[in-house]
């Protein structure tokens, strides 16, 4: 068996498809480094003018106001119960900024996304961020809630942890925290889609030297485990590639700690537009090890799923078809809410935006609280299994030929 | 020891091998002799199990058939069929070639470079198989399955493209390797040089295995059994069964007529040469009847007497 795992693994790596890939991938991660990266604008900015702006408006406002007769009249009033403890937020984060206290800065600015959220959200005369008013977004008060306390969670992580804080971090554009935010978009969907590629042709390939490899003394059903180890090995190898991408903006922004807090957003029970959850911060290293093993998982499925589809149709685009499916599956039917009507956690292609998962996003945007890492470990590892027990009846099957 | 029984192997309701049944014993080397898309690949894949047959066992050393896939990989670990060049891979090398070979038959690892010397590969079996010549890659083909070990080797079409000497040097190190007990099957063109290092020859006939003694009395004997005569033309043939009643002519299509003398004593053999003497006929010479005869006899005309 181990002879023929080196064969695999170095036919594998020859194979001109995938050094294509990889260098493919490669290329992205340079690009994405070099070019993507450093123009990124996160909503939610350190942006001292931008506070101060607010700050000085609605201190003219209260200075207007606050010895004003009338100032009970119309929205006045509201402005004059809410504005001081708001200004006074503002102004401790002006002050931390201008001392470069980021601890200070960091417990100010958590407080004031907690108060800011407790006021705009439900409340029409109030708005978050401009960043969430996307053009077609008709949730973008429910973005917005979410990325308050999510922001509110995360500067709390940092004003009680004992790690080195910059700008880049509250901005997240470290290394690590950029393959955070990464994980939490397309990144797990490339990563599947590469595997895909790797693997697509990882038993069809065989076909062109058929009197080489059918004589082998090694059983079918071996050879194809021995395939599929190889196969989610090279899957894995992408790391490798992205890893240059990852260093290189490490350089430019800093690498940032695995302590740093990831807020993951977590409900007890099934969440309504009035009973939502609440952000919990686990360790960056946590987060990424969650994601790490959930994408695993993926590869397994994806792998097992491709060997099956090349064991019974022998055909690459069939391959591709079938990971295209499990991968892009859940776009056919997504919409937002529909977790509290449906068991949506029990179908394991809702399972491919693993950060999202990990994170609970992907609860708050079904308003379901079943998505979790274990319980889709559970679906994707038991539908793995299912695969593997088909390839093995039909590998075993005396009238079956692998080649 | 490797055993056919009762193979039957049909195409679109066509014959392709009917009935055979046949033992070949370790230490022997069996060439199979056909024209093209008769059957010897055929037979080849249904001991390596690549084609079902529809009825009929293969059974190896006694004790294995391809009753499950378990007994398919230890058949495969003592049966090994010799690769096609088309099949080598153009970006390795040859000695990756063997290398894999003797890794995945778990072979001694000196039969790498033992087989690289007794073929003559030094000079290039360290450059890509792609740039190769036929030859070349035949004898790649060759030294894999050689470097494989297997007490049963089977190996189809094993002298194309290789030049007279390769042709000897291969020839040797199949004698060398039938010393060693093992069990080959060859198919080969090259009939000369199969009659030459077969033990038994079989070709193919309405889907069955002829063995090749039983198709003439003249084949492999080592007396002399037949008379080749070239450009017997109808005229002289009938005075020759006028003068020699008894006797057995055929002609081939290669203009060569073979007259059978299996029971003639030296009398009779040498009134032969002078009714030839007579006859005007210079061209004829005594021996036995070859492969290439029997392939004349059997796939190129009818018989005709």
């Amino acid at each position: 068996m181990w002879a023929y795992f080196k064969f695999e693994l170095s036919q594998f790596i020859t194979n001109k498809k995938n050094i294509a890939i990889y260098a493919i991938l490669l290329f992205l991660a340079c690009f994405y480094a070099m070019k993507i990266a450093p123009s990124y604008e996160p909503i939610e900015k350190v942006d001292a003018k931008e506070i101060e702006a607010r700050y000085l408006s609605r201190e003219a406002f209260l200075s207007t106001f606050y010895n004003d007769p009338n100032r009970f009249v119309g929205m006045a009033g509201f402005g004059l119960a809410i504005y001081p403890e708001w200004n006074n937020l503002d102004k401790a984060r002006l002050d931390a900024l201008k001392d470069h206290d980021f601890v200070k800065y960091s417990e100010a600015t958590s407080e004031w996304y907690v108060y800011a959220n407790n006021i705009t959200y439900g409340n029409e005369r109030f708005f978050y961020s401009p960043g969430y008013y996307s053009h077609g977004n008709l949730y973008a008060s429910e973005d917005g809630y979410y990325g308050y306390l999510y922001t509110a969670s995360r500067y709390k992580g940092y004003a009680e942890g004992d790690y080195k804080l910059s700008l880049n971090v509250f901005e997240e554009r470290t290394a690590l925290q950029t393959l955070q935010r990464l994980l939490h978009s397309d990144l797990p969907m490339i990563l599947m889609i590469c595997c895909i590629f790797l693997t697509v042709d990882v038993v069809l390939k065989d076909r062109l030297n058929p009197t080489i490899l059918r004589g082998f003394p090694i059983s079918d059903w071996k050879k194809l485990i021995i395939k599929g180890i190889v196969s989610l090995i090279g899957s894995i190898g992408v790391i490798l590639p992205l890893s240059v991408g990852l260093i290189i903006i490490g350089i430019r922004y800093g690498f940032g700690d695995f302590q740093l807090p990831v807020p993951i957003y977590t409900t007890l029970s099934k969440p309504s537009y009035f009973n939502k959850g609440e952000f919990v911060n686990t360790a960056m290293g946590n987060y990424l090890v969650d994601n790490v093993i959930f994408i695993v998982f993926c590869f397994m499925y994806l792998i097992l799923l491709v060997l099956l589809v090349s064991m019974i149709i022998k055909n690459e685009f069939a391959n591709l078809l079938a990971g295209a499916i499990f991968i892009f599956n859940e776009s056919f039917f997504f919409q937002r809410g529909i977790g509290f009507f449906y068991e949506v956690e029990n179908y394991p292609t809702n399972y491919v935006q693993v950060g999202q998962i990990v994170s609970g996003y992907r609860n708050y945007i079904y308003n379901s609280n079943a998505l979790n890492f274990n319980h889709g470990l559970m679906i994707v590892g038991m539908s793995t299994s299912v695969l593997l027990v088909f390839i093995f009846i039909i590998s075993k099957y005396k009238r079956y030929k692998l080649i | 020891m490797i055993e056919l029984k009762n193979i039957n192997v049909q195409f679109s309701g066509r014959d392709i091998l009917k009935d055979v049944s046949e033992t070949f014993q370790p230490g022997e080397i069996i060439g199979l002799v056909a024209p093209n898309g008769t059957g010897k690949s055929t037979l080849m894949n249904v001991i390596m199990n690549y084609v079902k047959p529809n009825s009929g066992k293969v059974v190896v050393q006694e004790k294995y058939q391809y009753t499950s896939k378990k007994n398919e990989v230890k058949i495969h670990q003592l049966v090994s069929m010799m690769p096609e060049q088309s099949d080598l891979y153009n970006h390795l090398s040859g000695k990756e070639h063997l290398r894999i070979y003797c890794s995945m038959w778990n072979s001694n690892p000196k039969l790498i470079d033992q087989t690289i010397k007794d073929l003559g590969m030094d000079s290039y079996v360290k450059k890509r198989t792609g740039t190769y010549s036929l030859g070349m890659r035949q004898r790649l083909c060759f030294a894999m399955q050689i470097v494989s070990d297997t007490p049963i080797m089977l190996m189809d079409e094993v002298m194309n493209g290789l030049d007279p000497n390769n042709v000897e040097l291969i020839s040797s190190i199949l004698l060398k390797k039938k010393e060693e007990g093992k069990i080959i099957i060859v198919a080969s063109h090259l009939l000369e040089n199969l009659e030459k290092i077969s033990d038994r020859v079989f070709l193919f006939k309405d889907a069955q295995l002829i063995n090749a003694n039983e198709i003439t009395s003249g084949y492999g004997k080592r007396e002399i059994t037949t008379v080749r005569v070239k450009d017997l033309t109808d005229a002289i043939k009938e005075m020759f069964y006028q003068e020699f009643p008894n006797t057995e002519i055929r002609s081939l299509s290669s203009g060569i007529s073979l007259v059978d003398v299996s029971n003639y004593d030296l009398e009779q053999l040498a009134r032969i040469v002078i009714f030839f003497k007579e006859h005007h006929i210079t061209d004829f010479s005594y021996g036995n009847v070859t492969l290439n005869d029997l392939y004349s006899m059997y796939y190129l005309e009818n018989v005709k007497r």
